[in-house]
C-alpha cells in the first residue's frame, strides 16, 4: 500500500516535533541563562557532553533515563566552570563560551572514539498519551511522542509561568536588566547567575542526551552537528521568551525534517536555501530586536555579558 | 531636651570618617513624630552621609541611633528597613522593563513563590489613594515619567512599612508641578503620622514645606531651628556663613574682549529633564569666571554644551564672535576651546593607554608627531617629557597605563595637555576634586597664569571657597540659569548663599 | 569571601607568569583527561611534538596549518583591541574561498598564472572583507551585537558554499569542484609531499604589517583609543564609523585571503570541508597572544603543532584527535581565569553585610 501524501506529512511533522525538542531544551536553558545576564556560547560543547555521557550512562546501566540524567549532570558541571570564570572571575564571556564549545567537542570526540557506532539497544521509546493521541492529525504529531517531548511542552509552560508570574522570575529578570538595583533590593546576583547558568547547562545536556538516548541511539563524533550553535541563535529569534522558543525550535526542526525528505529525493540545492532560511530570519530578528529596544524596552537583557562588580562605580 | 516619647528618632554624636576627611563630626539630629524635617547644607556638608548612616549603608565610627526610645544597630539597609526607615535616593533603584508591581516586590522575602498581582496591585493602589496620588500598578517603569517613578520609590518604602522616610534632593529631577505634587503627598503623609526627612539645598522648598530645619556645614551641625521663626537670609548665612578667605594674587589687567558668549542656552540632561533653562553667561579674555552652585543645577550640562558633547536645543554659543552652537568637539578645539572635565577618566583620558599616548591625544594629527600615516613616537615621547617636566608630573613609568597615576598627577597631565594647546577659552570643571594640597595649589596657580596671559577661563566648581579664592567674577547657577553675577572682590556671602539656594533671581 | 581590589599596576612578571601557567595547567588538564582513557600523557605529548616537528615533512605540515591561523589572528588582534568581537572569521574565510575559487573554476583558462593568482587572492580578500563589513555597519549604525551577527553569518556562509557545491559548481552531483588547473594553484615552496605554500609569506607579512599598524600608525592608535574609551575617542575627534569599518575590512580581508590561499595551495579543489574552523582556532591564538600579532605568529605555530601532532597521534597511537581541542580549550580557560589576577588583587575577607558599604572603601569621600 502506498503511503498517502497526508501520512507522509504527518510523519514529517512528527519528526519535526522530535527534531525541534532537541533544539528546544538548550534554547530554553539559554533563554534563562541570558535573562540572568550571562552569555553562554558553549551550548554545542554542552550538548555534546550531555550526548556522550548520556549515551555512556545508558549503555552501562541499560536505562536510557539514567543516561539522560547523567548527561544533564555532566553538562551542568561543565556549565559550572563557565559560571565560575564568567561570574566570579569576570572573564570575557564570549571567549569563554567558545572555549567551552571547543572543550566539549574535543572531550567527547576523544572519549567517544571507542563508542563510535555502538548501538544503544534500550533507547527511550514513544509513549502515546491515551485519548489525546487518537485525535486525528494532531494526535499522532503531538501526542504520540516520548516523555522528553512532553517534558519539553511542560517546561515551556513552566518557564513562562516562572518568568512572568513568580517572584523567582522577577528576581531573575531584574538581575539581567539592572543588577545594581537587584542587589540593592537584596537579591543575590551572583547566586542567581550561577544557578541559571548551571541549570541552562543541564538543559543543554538534556538536549544532547535526547539524541543519543532516543533519536539516534548510537554515538558519532559531533553527533549534534551544530545544533548547539543553532540554539544560541534561536534564543535571539525567540526574543528571550519561552513560547517563542517553542515556535522557533519546532520551526527550525520542521525545516530540518523537510530537508531530510528533500535529501531523500535528491534535491540538494533547495535544501541549502531552506537551511539558510532560519539563519537569515534570525539575522533579521536580531536587527529588529536591537531597534525595538529603543522603543519598547524589551529585547536583549541589558546586563548580558557584563560582569557584575559591586564595589565599582 | 524634649521627652523621648515625642521623638521618633534621635541620632547622637554621629561621627563618620573617610580617608582624609571627616564627613560627619559629632552630629546630633532629632526627628519628631509626624514632622517634615529638612536637612540643609551645601556640597560636602555631610547631609547625604548622615542619611546613609541612617539607612544602614554606612556604619558610624562614633555615636548612637535611637528609634522610638530603643537603641538600634543599623548594619545594612535591610536592618534599617526592619526598623521602619525607608530612603529614596537621587538615583532610583528601578528596573525599567518590569512593572510597578514587580519592582515593588523585588527581592522581598515575605512574598512567597507566586505573585498575586491583584492583591499587590490592590495594596499599591490603597497606599497611593491614602496619600492622594494615582499610580498604575501594571505600568512598566519605562512608561512612567520621572515624577511617577519617584512615587514608585515612595510606594516601595511604604509597602515595606516605613514610618520614617528620607528623601535625598527629591526635586532635583522634577518639574515645578511635580515638585508641588510631591509636597502635597508629603503633607498627607505627615498628617498620617509619618516622619519625613528631606535633604535639600533649595531655600524656597525648605521654607514652604518643612516644620524644622537642620543646617550642616563642613560635617558639623550648625543648628536646628523651627522654620516659622527664621528667614531665608538667616538660613543662607547658616548654610554658608564664613569669612572670605584670602584671595590668590593676580595681575591687575584690563578685562579683554568677549571670548565666550552663551545666550539663552537650553539643553536636556540624560534623563530627559531640561537642565539648561535659557542660560546666559559671558566670559572675557583675561578673567576667571567662576560658576558657583550646588551640584546638579546644570553645571555639567553647561560644560558639555560649550565643548560639543551635548546637544543644545535652544540658544547660541559664540566663541570669539564665531557661532559654534552644536559644533563638533573637533571644531571647538580648533576654535581654541579646551576642556578639563571633572571625570578624568571619562572624556579626558584613556585609562589603559600610556601616559605618552594620552599626552599626544590632541596633537597626534599634526607635525611633528604626524609623519604621513604614521606616528613618530619619538616626537611624542619628547612632547610628553616636556609636559612632565614643565608641569612637574610624577610619572613612574611613561609607558605604563595612565590609570596607574595618582588622581593629582592625572589631573596635572590633563591640564598640561590642554594648556599646551594655547586655548582662547579654558573650561575647568571641578579641577581640584580629590586632589592633595600640592596638586590643588598647582592647578589653581596654573589657572591664574592662564588668566594673566589673556585666556578666558570658565571655572565650574562645587567648592565655593575655591571660586572665591580664584575667580574674578562669580556667577551663580541655579536650576539651569544664571541667577546672579557678582564681583569676587566685594562679595556678600549671604547674598551668594541666597542665590545658590534659589531665593534670588530664580523663577518662583 | 573573595574580595577583589583593583590593582594600581600590573607587575610585569604577572604578564608572563599567567600565560605560562595557563599553558602548563592546560597541558595538565589534558593529561588528566588522557589518564581517564588510559593513555600515557607523556607518550602522547612526546608523540605530538614528534608529529609536529619530527621531520622536515611534518614541520612543513605544521607550518602549512599555521598559515591561515597567522593570517586570521593578525586581523583579529586589530579588531579585538577595538573591542569589536568578530567571531565570523570562519564565514569570512569561506566567502573568500568562494570568491577566489570562482575565478579559478570559471575564469579564462588561458590567463597567465601570476595574473590569475593575483586576481584570485584579491577577489578572496575582497569577499572576506565584504562579509565583515555587514556586521560592522550594523554595529556602527544600529549597535547590533556583533557576536551573534557574525555567528549567524558563519552559518549563512557555510550554506552558500553548500548551495554552490551541490549546485552548478559540483561535479556529477558530488559536492566537489573540478580540480584547480595549474595556473590556479598558489605555488608551494617545498618539494612534494610538503604542502607549505607562499601563503606563509603573506601571513608573516600580514603579522608584521598589522603590528606596524597597531603600534606605529595613526589609525592603529585611534583603534586602541576607541577600544578603551569610546567617549574620549569621540571627543578627540576620532571618526568612529571610519575606524570600525576599516578595521573590519582588514580583519575580514585577511580571513578571506586565508580561505582562498589555503584552498588554492593546499586543497587545490573547492569542497564542503575547507578547514574553515581555523577561523575559530585563530580566535584562541589571538587571545592567547594577548592580541599582539607577532606573538600570535608564535602561538599560531604552537596551535598548528598541536593540530598537526594531533593528526599524527591519531594515526600512530590511535589517540583520538579530540584531545587537541581539549588541550587548546583548557589552556584558554586557564588564561581567561587568570586574567583577573592581572587586574585585581584577590584577598579573603570577612563577609560584609552591605553591598553599598563597600562603596565607602572604594570612594573614600562623602
Amino acid at each position: 500500500m502506498n503511503p498517502t501524501f497526508g501520512s507522509i506529512l504527518i510523519k514529517v511533522l512528527a519528526g519535526a516535533i522530535q527534531s525541534g525538542t532537541i533544539l528546544l531544551l538548550p534554547t530554553l536553558g539559554e533563554v534563562l541563562t541570558e535573562r540572568s545576564g550571562v552569555l553562554n556560547l558553549g551550548l554545542e560543547g554542552l550538548m555534546l557532553i550531555g550526548a556522550f555521557f548520556g549515551f555512556l550512562g545508558a549503555m552501562k546501566t541499560g536505562n536510557p533515563y539514567v543516561g539522560l540524567l547523567l548527561g544533564m549532570v555532566a553538562a551542568a558541571a561543565a556549565a559550572a566552570i563557565h559560571a565560575f570564570i564568567c561570574v566570579t572571575l569576570r572573564g570575557n564571556q564570549t571567549v569563554t563560551g567558545l572555549a567551552l564549545a571547543i572543550f566539549g567537542t574535543g572531550l567527547t570526540s576523544f572519549y567517544g572514539d571507542r563508542w563510535v557506532s555502538q548501538r544503544l539497544t534500550t533507547p527511550i521509546k514513544p509513549m502515546a498519551i491515551p485519548g489525546l493521541s487518537q485525535i486525528p492529525v494532531v494526535g499522532p504529531i503531538l501526542f504520540s511522542q516520548d516523555l522528553i517531548v512532553y517534558a519539553g511542552y511542560i517546561l515551556v509552560a513552566l518557564f513562562w509561568f516562572l518568568l512572568f508570574k513568580t517572584k523567582v522570575g522577577v528576581n531573575l529578570r531584574a538581575v539581567g536588566e539592572n543588577a545594581k538595583a537587584a542587589d540593592a533590593m537584596g537579591v543575590n546576583v551572583v547566586g542567581t547567575r550561577y544557578f541559571w547558568t548551571i541549570l541552562g547547562g543541564a538543559l543543554a545536556g538534556a538536549g544532547g542526551a535526547y539524541i543519543t538516548c532516543c533519536i539516534h541511539p548510537y554515538w558519532l563524533n559531533g553527533i549534534t552537528s551544530g545544533k548547539g550553535w543553532i540554539a544560541v541563535a534561536l534564543v535571539v529569534f525567540a526574543m528571550w521568551n519561552p513560547f517563542n522558543a517553542l515556535v522557533g525550535a519546532f520551526l527550525f526542526g520542521g525545516i530540518e525534517a523537510m530537508q531530510l525528505q528533500l535529501q531523500a529525493g535528491g534535491t540538494y540545492i533547495n535544501s541549502a536555501l531552506l537551511s539558510m532560511l532560519p539563519y537569515i530570519t534570525t539575522f533579521v530578528v536580531i536587527i529588529v530586536a536591537t531597534l525595538i529596544v529603543r522603543v519598547r524596552h524589551v529585547g536583549t537583557p541589558k546586563e548580558l555579558g557584563i560582569p557584575y562588580a559591586r564595589e565599582e562605580k | 531636651m524634649e521627652g523621648q516619647e515625642q521623638l521618633m528618632l534621635v541620632m547622637s554624636n554621629i561621627t563618620k570618617r573617610f580617608p582624609g576627611i571627616v564627613a560627619n563630626d559629632h552630629v546630633n539630629f532629632a526627628l519628631r513624630k509626624g514632622e517634615i524635617h529638612a536637612l540643609l547644607g551645601e556640597n560636602g556638608a555631610g547631609k547625604s552621609t548622615l542619611m546613609n548612616v541612617l539607612d544602614g549603608i554606612y556604619y558610624p565610627d562614633e555615636g548612637e541611633i535611637v528609634i522610638e526610645g530603643k537603641r538600634v544597630d543599623l548594619r545594612s539597609p535591610l536592618d534599617s528597613m526592619k526598623h521602619g526607615i525607608g530612603m529614596i535616593h537621587q538615583h532610583f533603584m528601578l528596573v525599567d522593563s518590569l512593572s510597578v508591581i514587580e519592582n515593588v516586590i523585588l527581592g522581598l522575602e515575605s512574598q512567597g513563590f507566586y505573585i498575586d498581582k491583584k492583591s499587590v496591585a490592590g495594596r499599591i493602589e490603597a497606599i497611593a489613594k491614602k496619600y492622594s496620588f494615582r499610580v498604575d500598578p501594571y505600568a512598566k517603569i519605562w512608561q512612567l515619567s520621572v515624577g511617577e517613578q519617584q512615587r514608585v520609590e515612595i510606594i516601595k518604602t511604604l509597602f515595606k512599612g516605613a514610618r520614617i522616610l528620607i528623601l535625598d534632593e527629591p526635586t532635583a529631577v522634577l518639574t515645578p508641578q511635580e515638585s508641588d505634587e510631591l509636597f502635597g503627598i508629603l503633607r498627607e503623609m505627615k498628617s498620617e503620622g509619618k516622619s519625613i526627612i528631606f535633604i535639600s539645598h533649595k531655600l524656597n522648598e525648605v521654607m514652604s514645606v518643612s516644620d524644622r530645619v537642620t543646617v550642616l556645614r563642613k560635617g558639623r551641625l550648625v543648628g536646628t531651628v523651627d522654620t516659622v521663626s527664621i528667614t531665608e537670609r538667616e538660613l543662607a548665612k547658616m548654610m554658608i556663613g564664613r569669612d572670605v578667605l584670602f584671595r590668590l594674587e593676580r595681575k591687575d589687567i584690563e578685562q579683554g574682549r568677549e571670548v565666550l558668549k552663551v545666550e539663552d542656552a537650553q539643553a536636556y540632561n540624560d534623563r530627559g529633564i531640561m537642565a539648561l533653562n535659557k542660560l546666559s553667561i559671558t566670559v572675557h579674555g583675561g578673567e576667571i569666571m567662576g560658576v558657583a552652585g550646588v551640584a546638579g543645577n546644570g553645571q555639567v550640562q553647561l560644560a558639555e554644551c560649550i565643548t560639543g558633547l551635548r546637544h543644545l536645543v535652544g540658544g547660541h554659543v559664540t566663541v570669539e564672535g564665531i557661532d559654534v552652537t552644536n559644533a563638533t568637539p573637533c571644531t571647538l578645539t580648533s576654535a581654541g576651546v579646551n576642556y578639563i572635565p571633572a571625570d578624568r577618566l571619562g572624556v579626558g583620558l584613556v585609562p589603559n593607554l600610556s601616559t605618552i599616548e594620552n599626552a599626544m591625544l590632541r596633537k597626534y594629527r599634526q607635525e611633528p608627531m604626524r609623519k604621513g600615516a604614521f606616528i613618530d613616537y619619538g616626537a611624542a615621547c619628547t612632547y610628553a617629557d616636556g609636559l612632565i617636566e614643565k608641569f612637574d608630573i610624577a610619572v613612574p613609568l611613561r609607558n605604563a597605563p595612565v590609570k596607574v597615576l595618582s588622581g593629582g598627577n592625572m589631573q596635572k597631565l590633563l591640564l598640561a595637555r590642554e594648556i599646551e594647546e594655547n586655548p582662547r577659552l579654558l573650561i575647568a570643571e571641578h579641577p581640584t576634586r580629590g586632589l592633595d594640597v600640592g596638586a590643588t595649589e598647582f592647578v589653581r596657580k596654573t589657572l591664574l597664569e592662564q588668566r594673566d596671559n589673556g585666556v578666558a577661563v570658565l571655572l565650574i566648581s562645587e567648592d565655593l571657597d575655591e571660586i572665591l579664592m580664584v575667580a574674578d567674577r562669580v556667577a551663580v547657577i541655579y536650576e539651569g540659569r544664571i541667577v546672579g553675577i557678582v564681583d569676587a572682590h566685594h562679595v556678600d556671602i549671604a547674598q551668594i548663599g541666597l542665590m545658590m539656594a534659589g531665593a534670588v533671581g530664580a523663577k518662583a | 569571601m573573595l574580595r577583589f581590589e583593583k590593582r594600581d599596576k600590573t607587575p610585569v612578571r604577572l604578564r608572563v607568569i599567567v600565560p605560562v601557567c595557563s599553558v602548563l595547567l592546560g597541558l595538565l588538564v589534558g593529561s588528566v583527561v588522557m589518564l581517564f582513557a588510559r593513555v600515557n600523557p607523556l607518550r602522547a605529548y612526546g608523540a605530538i611534538v614528534k608529529g609536529a616537528f619530527g621531520s622536515a615533512y611534518t614541520f612543513s605540515e605544521t607550518l602549512a596549518i599555521a598559515v591561515p591561523l597567522i593570517l586570521i589572528s593578525s586581523g583579529l588582534c586589530l579588531v579585538y583591541r577595538m573591542k569589536f568581537f568578530n567571531i565570523g572569521a570562519k564565514g569570512q574565510y569561506i566567502i573568500g574561498a568562494i570568491c577566489g575559487s570562482y575565478l579559478a573554476l570559471f575564469g579564462p583558462a588561458t590567463m597567465s598564472r601570476p595574473l590569475l593568482l593575483t586576481l584570485m587572492m584579491v577577489l578572496g580578500t575582497l569577499g572576506g572583507a565584504l562579509w565583515a563589513i555587514i556586521p560592522a555597519l550594523l554595529k556602527v549604525y544600529w549597535n547590533v551585537n556583533e557576536v551573534i551577527a557574525t555567528l549567524l553569518l558563519n552559518y549563512i556562509a557555510s550554506y552558500i558554499l553548500w548551495f554552490f557545491m551541490y549546485g552548478t559548481w559540483g561535479t556529477r552531483g558530488f559536492p566537489l569542484s573540478k580540480n584547480f588547473a595549474l595556473n590556479a594553484q598558489l605555488p608551494r615552496i617545498l618539494p612534494a609531499p610538503s604542502r607549505l605554500h607562499i601563503g606563509l609569506f603573506f601571513g608573516l607579512a600580514a603579522a608584521v604589517i598589522v603590528w606596524i599598524i597597531i603600534r606605529k600608525t595613526r589609525f592603529g592608535y585611534e583603534t586602541r583609543v576607541l577600544g578603551d574609551n569610546e567617549r574620549a575617542a569621540r571627543y578627540a575627534g576620532i571618526n568612529v564609523f571610519k575606524t570600525v569599518i576599516i578595521a573590519a575590512i582588514i580583519s575580514g580581508g585577511l580571513a578571506g585571503l586565508a580561505g582562498i590561499a589555503h584552498t588554492s595551495a593546499v586543497l587545490r579543489i573547492l569542497q564542503l570541508e575547507i578547514n574553515s574552523d581555523y577561523g575559530y582556532t585563530a580566535i584562541i591564538a589571538a587571545w592567547l597572544a594577548g592580541l599582539d600579532p607577532l606573538v600570535a605568529v608564535g602561538i599560531s605555530v604552537l596551535l598548528a603543532a598541536l593540530e598537526a601532532g594531533g593528526y599524527q597521534i591519531q594515526i600512530v597511537m590511535r589517540v583520538p584527535f579530540g584531545i587537541v581541542g581539549v588541550i587548546e580549550s583548557s589552556i584558554l580557560f586557564c588564561l581567561l581565569a587568570g586574567e583577573i589576577v592581572t587586574h585585581y588583587r584577590i584577598t579573603l575577607t570577612r563577609r560584609l553585610s552591605t553591598p553599598l558599604a563597600l562603596d565607602e572603601r572604594a570612594r573614600g569621600a562623602a
